[in-house]
């Protein structure tokens, strides 16, 4: 099972080779609590490692509440073949481990979440909703029990919305938009009757995620051969994004905009022509 | 090859799997070609290529100045670099000064695929003009509500020779050859339709890939479409033997369950309806309500799912009939298996393909190659795991269209740098029989520069 994966440094604390360890062991102590069972402890694929890694590494950002993500594009970095890997997420979503969602930085990005994760962070928002304002949030419950565990899709539409929501009680208009004003539902500007679902709180962070990605490829974009070192680009910070250097790397070098090749002083990363 | 020729001669090959390892291993050795060149008389972008899919030898090509030409691959007309390199100049060439010619740029050229007698350009001056090829006049004309993006006629259609037209309407047009007129329209996409296919399993069944970024499928027998392609319903792989099936559709359809009624009534969904319904059971009556006007055929047009999250630029049919591979503007790659009408999820490494435009796709014969123009290159894919094979750079511009000539196991790219390339199989050397059957034996001895 052990797959070539791209080191990102020589240093210990970045990603340990995969072929290490066949078990979660406790890098992270919220693993321990996923593994209850034998069989799941033999039952682990390289995308759920992988994704459980990732979700460990995930910096920390002051100010914001904001839990861990994932992007499809880091996955594919990790992984050779890209096919088991969407496959792997696929199955993923089915067993209600892991959701997706939509993101509206550029095309076709998509961020995957531990369902515990996502629910904690729709129980914090409620907790504040309520800290400041007396409203009625019982919406709240019904599309934590009803939504999120029926409809898996990215998006959903203003009928069925409505339908699964009234499965907990009668709704009306103001609940929707309780929910849109929380974050949980964002209107699609193509269809005015879709919505896309969404992570409460992730506007700073997607922000500070394009912004990132440019100021990446701009730095390495103005260098005379478009491409740096490894190692010393990982010391460098981002001025424009509160996410760590690690964390925009494996997103370009998974969407292809940015290529990495050995050489016998480590690994280089360059800007991927066409 | 040798000791698959001896194998083959004691028997203990078949004559089948024999053919098929030569074709692998010649598509697999596939370069631009050291000795065939196509000499493009176009002067704007080549648009379009198709050869001709009876004997395999006339290539049409249509470009952005409003030329047709059309070339002979198989017989040079003329030799170079002491014979060599042939070159395939353009038997003829159809332009903007021929009196019923296209005014703007040929978006789509095709061959009527009974013989060469005829051919069907569209193009952005509204038109499409069906030519006599040994004329080159045209013998028909339909005029279209908005710019022609591309047109297509079945391959094993037998009771119809309908030209399917794609536009800038929302319409897709079905304009009949035997009459003259349109046979009808197939409303349902919410934007124009940049690309279509017909079917190669049914004479009958037509795919459109709209601007909306939705894939439908029209039997133009009925009214309405029959299925719309959703991203989001995908399948792990190819489908699972029939006994295996009912368990992987009860998990389907328990993770989605949006409005049946949208959906036709397939035997899988009904697996599904049952689980469902109990949940939703106060959904029926309101949507019923709501949709009992409509005519079944247009219940259809209320679906809708997307395939990608952008326009659909090209859609390819392969030869089986199961599968179909599209590209969108999102620079994505979906194959789906038609059958079943999922997304099997495989991921083709493109970081980007081009938008503005459509783009013609080509895939292998025996449906294991799919190549694909992504900007400068044409990239080939192995079908069901999607890594790139290799990459063929020779064009100085985007890459709009390719075909791949299975006879002869030959790519042909054009581009938006005017020119068509050919791509084939290493020729084996034989310059000595070419060169005396040149009488220039002499000659490859001796400089031109040299006394």
């Amino acid at each position: 099972m052990s797959k070539k994966i791209p080191e990102f440094g020589p240093s210990t604390s970045r990603k340990r080779p995969r072929n290490e360890e066949p078990e979660p062991q406790s890098e992270n102590g919220v693993v321990n609590s996923h593994s209850l069972s034998l069989e799941e402890d033999f039952a682990f694929s390289d995308t759920l490692m992988a994704l459980r890694m990732m979700r460990a590494q995930f910096p920390h950002i002051q100010k914001v509440s904001v839990p861990p993500f994932v992007l499809q594009s880091q996955l594919y970095s990790s992984i050779k073949n890209r096919t088991e890997v969407d496959r792997e997420i696929e199955s993923l979503k089915r067993e209600k481990v892991v959701r997706i969602f939509k993101l509206n930085t550029g095309q076709d990005d998509h961020a995957i979440m531990f369902i515990d994760d996502y629910i904690s962070q729709i129980e914090r928002v409620v907790k504040r909703m309520e800290e400041n304002s007396k409203t009625d949030l019982v919406v709240f419950e019904w599309f934590k029990t009803h939504v999120v565990q029926s409809k898996l899709d990215t998006s959903i539409g203003h009928q069925e919305l409505w339908s699964f929501l009234s499965l907990g009680g009668k709704v009306k208009e103001e609940h929707i938009s309780q929910l849109i004003s929380a974050g949980l539902l964002i209107r699609q500007l193509i269809d005015q009757n879709m919505y896309w679902f969404s992570i409460p709180n992730i506007g700073s962070v997607l922000k500070g995620l394009s912004q990132g990605r440019k100021e990446l490829m701009s730095l390495l974009s103005r260098r005379k051969y478009k491409e740096m070192l490894m190692a010393a680009l990982e010391v460098k910070r981002l001025r424009f994004s509160p996410l760590d250097m690690r964390f925009h790397l494996r997103d370009l070098i998974g969407s292809g905009q940015l290529k990495t090749i050995e050489t016998p002083s480590g690994l280089i990363v360059r800007v991927a022509k066409d | 090859m040798w000791k698959e020729t001896r194998e083959r001669e004691f028997g203990n090959l078949r004559p089948n799997l024999f053919s098929s390892r030569i074709f692998k291993s010649r598509i697999s050795s596939i370069q631009l070609s050291n000795s065939k060149e196509i000499v493009s008389s176009h002067r704007g972008s080549v648009n379009s290529l198709q050869v001709d899919l009876t004997e395999g030898r006339y290539l049409l090509a249509g470009a952005s100045d409003a030329t047709v030409a059309v070339y002979d691959v198989q017989r040079a007309t003329d030799h170079d670099g002491r014979g060599r390199i042939s070159k395939h100049k353009s038997l003829f060439l159809i332009n903007k000064q021929h009196e019923h010619g296209h005014k703007y740029a040929i978006s789509s050229a095709i061959w009527y695929p009974i013989d060469t007698g005829l051919f069907v350009t569209g193009s952005y001056d509204h038109h499409i003009n069906v030519w006599d090829t040994n004329t080159t006049q045209v013998v028909m004309n339909f005029k279209m509500p908005g710019k022609v993006y591309r047109n297509a006629m079945s391959s094993i259609a037998r009771s119809h020779m309908l030209i399917a037209a794609g536009t800038e309407d929302v319409q897709v047009r079905l304009c009949d050859i035997a009459s003259g007129a349109f046979a009808h329209t197939l409303s349902g996409h919410r934007d124009g339709v940049m690309s279509l296919e017909w079917s190669t399993s049914s004479e009958w069944v037509l795919v459109t890939g709209g601007c909306d970024g939705a894939i439908r499928f029209w039997d133009i027998r009925r009214a309405g479409c029959f299925r719309v392609l959703d991203q989001s319903h995908s399948q792990l792989g190819r489908r699972p033997p029939l006994l295996a099936c009912a368990a992987t559709n009860k998990q389907k359809s328990s993770s989605h369950q949006s409005s049946a009624k949208a959906r036709p009534p397939q035997r899988k969904s009904t697996n599904g309806n049952t689980v469902k319904s109990h949940g939703v059971a106060r959904v029926p009556s309101q949507m019923k309500s709501a949709k009992q006007r409509s005519h079944p055929g247009m219940i259809s047009s209320h679906d809708r799912a997307t395939a990608h999250y952008g326009v659909v630029t090209g859609l390819k049919v392969t030869e089986d009939g199961m599968y179909l591979l599209s590209a969108g503007s999102d620079s994505r790659l979906r194959l789906w298996d038609i059958e079943s009408g999922c997304n099997t999820l495989v991921n083709f490494e493109t970081a980007r393909l081009q938008s503005s435009k459509a783009i013609q796709m080509a895939v292998s014969q025996d449906s294991a190659l799919s190549f694909v123009p992504c900007m400068t290159t044409v990239k080939v894919f192995d079908i069901w795991s999607g890594q790139t094979k290799c990459a063929f750079r020779g064009h100085y511009e985007n890459v709009n269209c390719c075909w791949y000539n299975a006879q002869d196991q030959e790519l042909y790219t054009g581009g938006n740098d005017r020119q068509i390339l050919v791509w084939s199989p290493p020729k084996s050397i034989s310059t000595e029989d070419d060169e005396s059957k040149n009488g220039e034996a002499a000659t490859s001895d001796q400089d031109n520069w040299s006394d």
